[in-house]
């Protein structure tokens, strides 16, 4: 448990997280952002987060991978939020409003990632398809669009309710249930 | 529209705002349910997203560039050994310090005292959904753009600049929209610099988003400035500034400043 030791103010073990997360961190912030400076800022700045809240990780709710991913998606798209004016899409709401990422929330789930295959086998199959195309390959909606046909409504609708859909298969897993029971 | 109703649509919609989709009436209603008790948000769904990107990225062939990964083993052994006796990361309270000092160095306090109360002034009003999805012009200069910002930001912040000891002939302004994340300096009478020895930087002090200031970019003065109208570049998000401040850098800026020469300060509150 590399976190527990950085949480512990383990140097080494800092520098091994990078050498572990850091092409993840690195993976999270090029689906966001195309600037390459930005793009090494958000990798620092994930990591000093990560060197500040370590110790707010609880490896009974989250795995260390997604634990570093929250923290890396959140810059990522705290960065995105004010870069992405575009028309189609409003700015995110404030920062500030997103709960503390102490993962510490009851309501916070352990993902798995042989949970995270399972659970999306579950859904429909044309949301499967999206999750891949914008989680696995990194489409944006547009690109979605373009690449099924379908409208951009109903590709929101699918990545939202699919996402909604996968937490509370994870929440019955946590509680011992299979995930495709209601 | 019944509890559970509500309940779900926030959820929908509280979906929409991590995979970052909302459309301007969406972060209206967003805003509206977000406010009521019922309806907090909690980290499920946010893990969700975290841990599929995490599942997906995780194996892929990714390598760190080099020159970050030194970047950031250097960066991590810095505040590792200084955190948090030496103080060398800039830490809220020490900005907050620096900003309520009443030592020599910010004998301007008084200043800006005098200065916010007859200049300065704040004017938050309600948000207009299509002055979120505004886009500044990206060709216009920075004069036109400011100008612009001033006449279509709706909660638009102006603050004036007061030099530190060594930099008290300095004077400016600066503007800041929290709603379109944009922002300009204007600044008059600040020494030109040597871009390949030393370069300014602005910070951001928002205690609100984060322990530390946000970077709001590294720009130069040259010798025929005059005024010279700076853009700020913030990489994050600003949502509350409660001050801008000026440092003097090394060539290229800092992701933390020491604060060890600190030019000017605005204070917005």
């Amino acid at each position: 448990m590399i976190l527990l030791r950085v949480a512990q103010g383990d140097e080494r073990a800092m520098e091994q997280c990078i050498t572990k997360f850091g092409p993840l961190v690195w993976s999270i912030a090029k689906r966001h952002v195309q600037d390459h400076s930005a793009l090494e800022d958000i990798v620092q700045e994930t990591f000093t987060d990560l060197w500040k809240s370590a110790k707010r990780y609880n490896p009974a709710i989250a795995t260390e991978s997604t634990f570093v991913g929250l923290l890396a998606r959140r810059r990522a798209i705290d960065f995105a939020r004010k870069e992405n004016r575009r028309p189609q899409f409003e700015p995110l709401p404030d920062a500030d409003s997103l709960p503390h990422a102490s993962i510490e929330s009851s309501a916070a789930l352990r993902c798995e990632s042989k949970d995270v295959r399972a659970a999306l086998k579950e859904l429909p199959k044309e949301t499967q398809q999206i999750f891949f195309l914008h989680f696995d390959e990194g489409m944006t909606h547009p690109e979605i669009v373009e690449k099924t046909g379908l409208p951009l409504g109903t590709v929101k609708t699918r990545l939202r309710r699919g996402l909604i859909d996968l937490r509370n298969k994870f929440r019955r897993l946590d509680s011992g249930q299979s995930p495709s029971n209601p | 529209m019944k509890s559970q109703d509500t309940s779900d649509r926030f959820e929908e919609l509280e979906a929409g705002r991590i995979l970052g989709d909302l459309i301007p009436s969406e972060v209206q209603d967003w805003k509206i349910l977000s406010a009521n008790p019922g309806n907090q948000a909690d980290l499920s769904l946010e893990l969700v997203a975290a841990a599929l990107d995490a599942e997906f990225l995780a194996n892929e062939d990714t390598v760190l560039p080099e020159e970050l990964l030194k970047k950031l083993h250097n960066g991590i052994s810095e505040f590792v050994n200084a955190e948090p006796e030496n103080a060398v990361i800039v830490r809220p309270a020490r900005w907050q310090g620096l900003l309520a000092s009443s030592k020599a160095a910010w004998s301007i306090a008084a200043l800006f005292a005098i200065l916010f109360i007859a200049k300065s002034f704040v004017e938050k009003t309600s948000v207009d959904p299509e002055s979120l999805m505004a886009t500044a012009p990206e060709k216009a200069s920075s004069s036109e753009a400011r100008k612009t910002l001033i006449s279509k930001a709706g909660d638009l912040i102006q603050s004036e600049f007061g030099g530190t000891e060594n930099y008290n002939q300095m004077s400016g302004t600066v503007v800041w929209s929290d709603a379109l994340q944009e922002g300009y300096m204007s600044l008059t009478n600040l020494p030109a610099n040597d871009p390949g020895a030393k370069q300014y930087q602005l910070w951001i002090v928002d205690p609100g988003r984060d322990e530390k200031p946000v970077d709001g970019g590294v720009f130069d003065i040259s010798a025929n400035d005059g005024t010279a109208i700076i853009p700020i570049r913030n990489p994050l998000m600003v949502t509350n500034p409660q001050a801008f401040v000026i440092t003097l850098e090394q060539s290229g800026g800092v992701v933390v400043s020491k604060q060890e020469i600190v030019v000017a300060l605005a204070k917005t509150s």
